[in-house]
């Protein structure tokens, strides 16, 4: 049943539009008119079939008529509304409906705002863990220096040198010349990657093309949940063209991506994958039970529960090696997980390293406030031959702490209480938690 | 004469360190690698060692804590060269051993004169 304060005014105000009295509308629809006066007043719930007709008869698709857009629009300005900087205006949750009713294009403005300022956000922290951990970064200074070293150590011998002989003056001139242009190499490579960074253009490894490519489809894809799916055809020829993916090895790294994800469509079909999960509560293990699949791909195939109007919980997904390397990541819009590791060593991915077997959970509370239910546990990869080391990989679900109590993890959580939460950051680079035991650098973005 | 082994993977870096430190008077080696280097000490121990800690095969960290480990090259002074110039690296090169530190762009003159301090020592 639809909330009739929101269709009410939408239909008369379309009819009105339309030039069809009250009268005639609702002989068309077979009511009377003083019950659809009641239904435009917003005296009178209405859903089903009679919503159906109305749609119609007005030449409008149900959902532009049942309110999504505006119950979209105001669950957006609440959470616009909970951001904790925004906490000491004491916002009216009610004037929001007001807002979307009366001016729903500065609502809708408001909300962009808000999701570029989450987005900037986002780069700020992708930006600066990439400055921090970048591999090519590392590697380009350190050629640089050695240039640099190579070419000091020829032109003090050049200049200090009256005397020097014929070979060994050309010897050092042929240096100076070879190591400039390797230099000049290195700074237009290193300018480069600045140049892109800024313009956001520079995906990084083709890993991480394959991730941005997925990530950009809301890690669901409706072709490969259909039966007889394949990823050959339209899907092919968008890997071919996708920006996203700027090199073979990541458009390769993205068509065994898209493989997995239809054998686990296969395996978990979306309908009763999502029935099985709601029904569990999530439980991975009764899943990976239930569909005979392992804990890795009933992860990953709750973070694919993306089907628009049938959605389940939105889950992230972190994978770490002991190292702290990340493998695999799919990050929540306000989550924003690590490319190269570095994520804050309090996190259960990271925890879970301790307790082999055992399901780590942690209610992570970040310094802005924000709250999240960690789920993580030590798996252990094919294991290789003796003596080389056992492969063991700790992987980590995350969803909102707003939807944990619908998971069994949340169950026994007091997801209210702000004593239970264990206080995170994102990684020290960008956490003010100055007075953190398990700080490992000082913080360089805005405190 | 005094001897110097230098190892360090940059060939024009060897290049130039070799022709100073033999123009100043010592006697050169080089290693390429870093386990070039354990087997160049281990065969004729020189008075003083030039070593980058960005080498192949087996880094400098490794090749100066085995050097200072080792009872027959342990008096060995060692003149640490890099490109990292982190004050934890050099923290950490220096509680494993290294008696000088360098980073890269160095000068010539700095080498030269650190290598000839500690040959005296």
């Amino acid at each position: 049943m639809i909330s009739a304060p929101l269709v009410g005014p939408k239909i008369r105000d379309r009819r009105r539009a339309l030039g069809i009295t009250q009268t005639g509308l609702s002989a068309e629809l077979g009511i009377s008119a003083s019950y659809l006066n009641l239904i435009e007043a917003g005296k009178r719930n209405i859903g089903g079939s009679l919503l159906k007709r109305i749609a119609e008869a007005l030449g409008l698709a149900v959902d532009e008529l049942d309110g999504a857009a505006e119950r979209r629009l105001l669950g957006n300005l609440a959470e616009l509304a909970a951001e904790p900087l925004l906490a000491g205006l004491r916002l009216d949750p009610g004037a929001a409906a007001d807002l979307a009713g009366r001016h729903p294009a500065w609502a809708r403005a408001l909300v962009t705002l808000h999701r570029a300022w989450l987005e900037r956000g986002r780069a700020v922290n992708a930006l600066t863990d990439r400055l921090h951990q970048d591999p090519f970064l590392a590697d380009a200074v350190h050629d640089l220096l050695t240039r640099a070293a190579a070419i000091r150590s020829s032109a003090e011998i050049l200049e200090g040198a009256d005397g020097l002989a014929a070979d060994p003056q050309r010897r050092f001139v042929s240096i100076v010349g070879s190591e400039s242009r390797r230099l000049a190499d290195v700074a237009q490579a290193l300018a480069g990657f600045f140049d892109s960074a800024r313009t956001g253009t520079r995906p990084g490894s083709p890993a991480d093309e394959v991730e941005d490519f997925l990530f950009d489809h809301g890690n669901y894809f409706p072709a490969l949940e259909q039966a007889g799916a394949s990823v050959d055809g339209p899907l092919a020829a968008e890997l071919e063209a996708s920006p996203l993916l700027t090199s073979d090895a990541a458009r390769r790294g993205a068509r065994g991506a898209l493989e997995r994800y239809l054998a686990a469509a296969m395996l978990m079909p979306y309908e009763a994958f999502l029935g099985a999960a709601r029904r569990l509560r999530y439980d991975v293990d009764a899943l990976a039970l239930e569909f005979g699949a392992d804990l890795e791909q009933v992860c990953h195939r709750l973070v694919t529960l993306r089907r628009p109007g049938s959605e389940g919980i939105a889950f992230g997904l972190m994978r770490a090696d002991a190292s702290g390397f990340t493998s695999s990541r799919a990050p929540l819009p306000r989550l924003p997980l690590p490319r190269h590791g570095g994520a804050c060593p309090l996190w259960a991915v990271y925890q879970a390293q301790h307790s082999p077997g055992a399901i780590v959970r942690q209610l992570a509370e970040f310094p802005d406030g924000e709250r999240f239910l960690f789920v993580a546990r030590l798996l252990e990869k094919r294991a290789p031959a003796f003596p080389m080391p056992r492969r063991l990989v700790s992987l980590m679900l995350a969803c909102d702490a707003l939807v944990a109590d619908q998971t069994v993890y949340g169950e026994g959580l007091d997801l209210a209480s702000a004593a239970r939460a264990t206080p995170v950051g994102a990684n020290c680079r960008v956490c003010v938690r100055t007075e953190c035991a398990y700080r490992q650098e000082d913080p360089v973005v805005g405190a | 004469m005094t001897r110097v082994l230098i190892a360090e993977d940059d060939q024009n870096i060897v290049a130039a360190l070799s022709f100073v430190l033999g123009r100043d008077g010592f006697e050169v080696s080089v290693a390429l690698d870093g386990d070039e280097a354990l087997r160049a000490l281990r065969a004729a121990a020189p008075d003083v060692m030039v070593l980058d800690l960005m080498l192949p095969k087996r880094n400098g960290f490794e090749v100066l804590k085995l050097v200072k480990a080792d009872p027959a090259l342990g008096a060995l002074p060692v003149v640490v060269l890099t490109a990292k110039g982190q004050p934890q690296d050099r923290r950490l090169a220096e509680q494993i051993g290294a008696d000088a530190f360098m980073t890269k762009p160095f000068s010539n003159t700095d080498v030269v004169e650190a290598v000839r301090r500690l040959a005296r020592r």
